[in-house]
């Protein structure tokens, strides 16, 4: 696994790396680093209009694989105030997985709140598209984990990991931009806990640190931020203040992601970027991607 | 003249086909509480789903007394009333889905019906003693109503297990109850009574049986001596409630469930169901009524005499619950509410509130919290113990108040960054405040009193082992019989235009620090 999802990712960048010259030509990229694209208008065509700039949904599914999608549907809040993934963001993302050939797809969270009240608030049951072929699954025993090492971790050595993640084809990664009172903001990496059986655990530890431990070992082969609005105080559970964004941020190289996605708003009033999170700078440190928005090839479109 | 067994074998059983009748009845009425039960959950409708607590005639009375209020709800039970007027005690023989749990284990124990039982006049004294109990300020109706028995039974009993087990087989996640060794013991008690005689508890102990059984001594249609008897002495033997004395030729109304079995057993049909308006005779017994009548005075105030006040600091209501004196008289300890809750944090008390409230609702936090987007226990309560408050108002219902313990805190005691009480509040009463302990600078939690509800999400996320570092008191629960929780000054409070009061969080690099 470790390996598989290690060449995976290697060949991800690397071809991240060489798109831009191969489909856009050279004058579109102005940085070498790690393409993040960012979609902004109309929320039925975002995620769509950000995969574009990616290749294609076709780049990270292929056709038979079996895909699994993480949103954020943790709380039971309702789901204009941002604390959650929009469903139709994650519908979008669902159904472009399919068209490009998933055998099947699985939506799931690990949900703080209770999960029926949680699937009822988010409305997550539209992300079902096809019953046949897209299942909701939401994470709440013990065995449906598998204890995993973390081999470079400094913080978490090992963690029990959703075994719907290690026994998928692919994983996407789909987070809500928000605050959040202990990490500062939850996005993609923060996301990641929501992978673990007992995250409880983390918070007894160094948990930037441990975030940057955890997302290690798990590598989402895209992530998608979903910041149509963002809740920017007051996360992770809200209510707070939400701000309207109508923006999609997607991208393989996660800790470029989150860099980037933290300089799209301000957040409990103040500005800051990715390189003044804790959790995203232990993960750049590690290695595991790029903060620094100047390197990044930001491509932009509006849909 | 021929012999009893020659006539027994000649005869047309005509009983068959309606003793045949009677089981599919008992079985289906019992199948119907069984679905009833199981329906009682997040996601479906509650509508009716109490429906036998509506016809329950003991509830109605014993609840309407101890409440000073009709039960507006247990109205229904007047049909069972009138029925038992016309035809007797019938509810007991067909449709008392505890009755046909005891008819199921009795085959099981397959004990022979002994002569009409002495404590036959049981059930009375329990009728009486509740009745007298109720008046005077306290409700035991919930160790003796047959329905509430078997309801909090399957919730307590019977439903951990079976999810359990289903656990095994689906996402399911298991329920536990803190009781449940109790109730089972008493469930096992109460069954086990069948080693004594069949129907023991229905014909000794059941004070609905004993209010059916009294107005049945008063029932227009009864089953009676008629024509030649030859004093064979089947009918009697084959009763299951001893209600037959086959030397006098008589039947007694307030013992005769109408199981038919008598019909069966007599060879030349002597025994017939049909009208017989006089009433008979009513023998409570002068010197049991009294000590009924006296053991409920010295109940109702025993049961309050073993708690103190000031050690109910976290026994915690579901939201909506009456005052506690009147919760107390209106609950019936069925476990409609703790079946219902979709977290299991409503768990049975043990004496936390007194002898009559042991097995009542509270809710227990550390095991699951009370959703903010959840009201059903207040719709499933079949006597509005709890109140069915709309979704909103239950939200201002407030159960109790958040304390932290800063020194088993994460974040006060270790400055970890933990603020998973602050993320996991719905209702933005914990705020995270940045404060410098011995040179660390972090956010920490601070409870923001006038916003808790005291639904104890906190308290049910704390990572920590054990006793959460936050748990919640049930200081400032807001404990109503009428009225509206919801004022303007709190609505402001909570308004989307707020902002959370909340530092900077630690996660933030800051140039200041």
């Amino acid at each position: 696994m470790n390996r598989r999802a290690f060449l995976k990712t290697g060949l991800g960048i690397a071809a991240a790396a060489m798109l831009p010259k191969t489909l856009f030509g050279a004058e579109t990229a102005k940085a070498s680093g790690p393409v993040v694209a960012v979609a902004r208008g109309s929320k039925a065509r975002l995620v769509g209009g950000a995969l574009d700039l990616l290749g294609g949904m076709g780049r990270f599914v292929k056709p038979g694989d079996k895909v699994c999608i993480k949103p954020n549907f943790s709380f039971a809040a309702n789901s204009e105030c941002g604390a959650t993934t929009s469903a139709d963001i994650t519908k979008q993302v669902v159904q472009l997985c399919l068209a490009a050939g998933a055998a099947h797809v699985v939506v799931f969270d690990h949900t703080i709140q209770e999960s029926a009240l949680c699937i009822e608030r988010s409305g997550m049951n539209a992300a079902v598209v096809d019953k046949e072929k897209v299942s909701l699954l939401t994470l709440g025993k013990e065995r449906q984990f598998a204890d995993t090492p973390i081999p470079g971790g400094k913080e978490l050595k090992s963690a029990k990991v959703a075994k719907v993640v290690l026994e998928s084809d692919k994983f996407i990664n789909l987070p809500t931009a928000k605050s959040h009172s202990a990490t500062g903001v939850s996005l993609g990496m923060k996301g990641l806990m929501g992978l673990i059986w007992d995250r409880g655990a983390l918070h007894q530890m160094n948990l930037h640190q441990a975030i940057a431990d955890l997302a290690s070992i798990v590598k989402p082969d895209l992530t998608v931020v979903d910041a149509t609005r963002a809740l920017t105080s007051g996360g992770p559970g809200g209510p707070g203040k939400t701000v309207a964004l109508n923006m999609v941020v997607a991208g393989i190289d996660p800790v470029a992601v989150d860099a980037y996605a933290v300089g799209i708003t301000q957040w409990y009033n103040k500005s800051f970027a990715g390189k003044s999170v804790k959790h995203i700078v232990a993960a750049a440190e590690m290695g595991l991607g790029e903060i620094d928005t100047a390197k990044m090839d930001i491509k932009q479109a509006t849909v | 003249m021929e012999t009893v067994a020659e006539a027994a074998a000649r005869k047309k059983k005509p009983g068959t086909g309606i003793r045949v009748l009677r089981w599919l009845i008992q079985l289906t009425f019992l199948l119907l509480f069984v679905v009833l039960f199981v329906r009682t959950r997040y996601g479906t409708s509650p509508a009716l789903s109490d429906v036998f607590f509506r016809i329950d005639p003991l509830v109605f009375l014993v609840t309407s007394i101890a409440t000073r209020a009709v039960l507006a709800a247990g109205l229904l039970s007047l049909v069972v009333v009138s029925a038992t007027f016309l035809f007797g005690r019938f509810f007991c023989g067909f449709v008392c889905p505890l009755g046909t749990t005891i008819d199921l284990t009795g085959a099981v124990l397959k004990r022979k019906s002994p002569p009409a039982d002495a404590c036959r006049r049981g059930k009375f004294f329990t009728l009486i003693f509740l009745v007298v109990a109720a008046a005077v300020g306290a409700s035991f109706i919930g160790f003796f109503d047959p329905l509430a028995i078997l309801s909090r039974s399957l919730t307590l009993v019977f439903y951990p297990g079976a999810s359990r087990f289903l656990g095994l087989l689906s996402a399911l996640r298991p329920t536990v109850f803190t009781e449940t060794l109790l109730a089972l013991a008493t469930l096992v008690l109460l069954l086990g009574l069948g080693l004594a005689s069949p129907r023991f508890w229905c014909r000794n102990l059941c004070p609905l049986g004993g209010l059916l059984g009294f107005v049945s001594k008063f029932s227009l249609f009864k089953f009676s001596f008629r024509g030649k008897c030859r004093a064979c002495g089947l009918c009697e033997r084959s009763c299951p409630t001893g209600a037959i004395d086959s030397g006098h030729g008589k039947v007694d109304a307030a013992e005769c469930i109408g199981c038919l079995a008598c019909l069966n057993a007599c060879p030349d049909r002597t025994i017939r169901f049909g009208f017989r308006s006089a009433p008979q005779p009513v023998d409570v017994g002068r010197r049991e009524a009294l000590i009924a009548l006296a053991s409920g005075l010295v109940a109702a105030p025993l049961a309050g005499s073993i708690v103190h006040r000031k050690l109910q600091g976290q026994l915690l209501r579901p939201p909506g619950s009456l005052p506690e004196p009147d919760f107390l008289n209106a609950c019936i300890h069925c476990g409609r509410c703790m079946k219902a809750c979709p977290t299991n944090g409503l768990q049975p008390a043990v004496l936390e509130s007194g002898l009559d409230g042991l097995w009542t609702p509270r809710l227990v936090p550390r095991i699951g919290a009370c959703e903010k987007n959840c009201n059903l226990c207040g719709q499933v309560c079949p006597t509005a113990a709890i109140r069915n408050l709309p979704l909103e108002e239950k939200t201002y219902a407030r159960i109790g108040t958040a304390v932290i313990d800063r020194s088993r805190c994460l974040a006060w005691e270790q400055d970890r960054a933990c603020l998973v009480c602050d993320e996991a509040c719905p209702y933005n009463a914990i705020d995270s405040r940045n404060q410098t302990i011995l040179g660390t600078t972090l956010g920490r939690p601070f409870v923001n009193e006038p916003a808790c509800v005291g639904c104890g999400l906190c308290e049910s996320r704390c990572p920590i082992d054990g006793p959460a570092a936050i748990q919640v008191f049930s200081m400032a629960a807001d404990r109503r019989k009428t009225g509206w929780y919801k004022t303007p000054e709190k609505a402001r409070l909570r308004s989307c235009g707020d902002e959370p009061q909340e530092d900077v969080p630690s996660g933030f690099i800051q140039e200041e620090q």
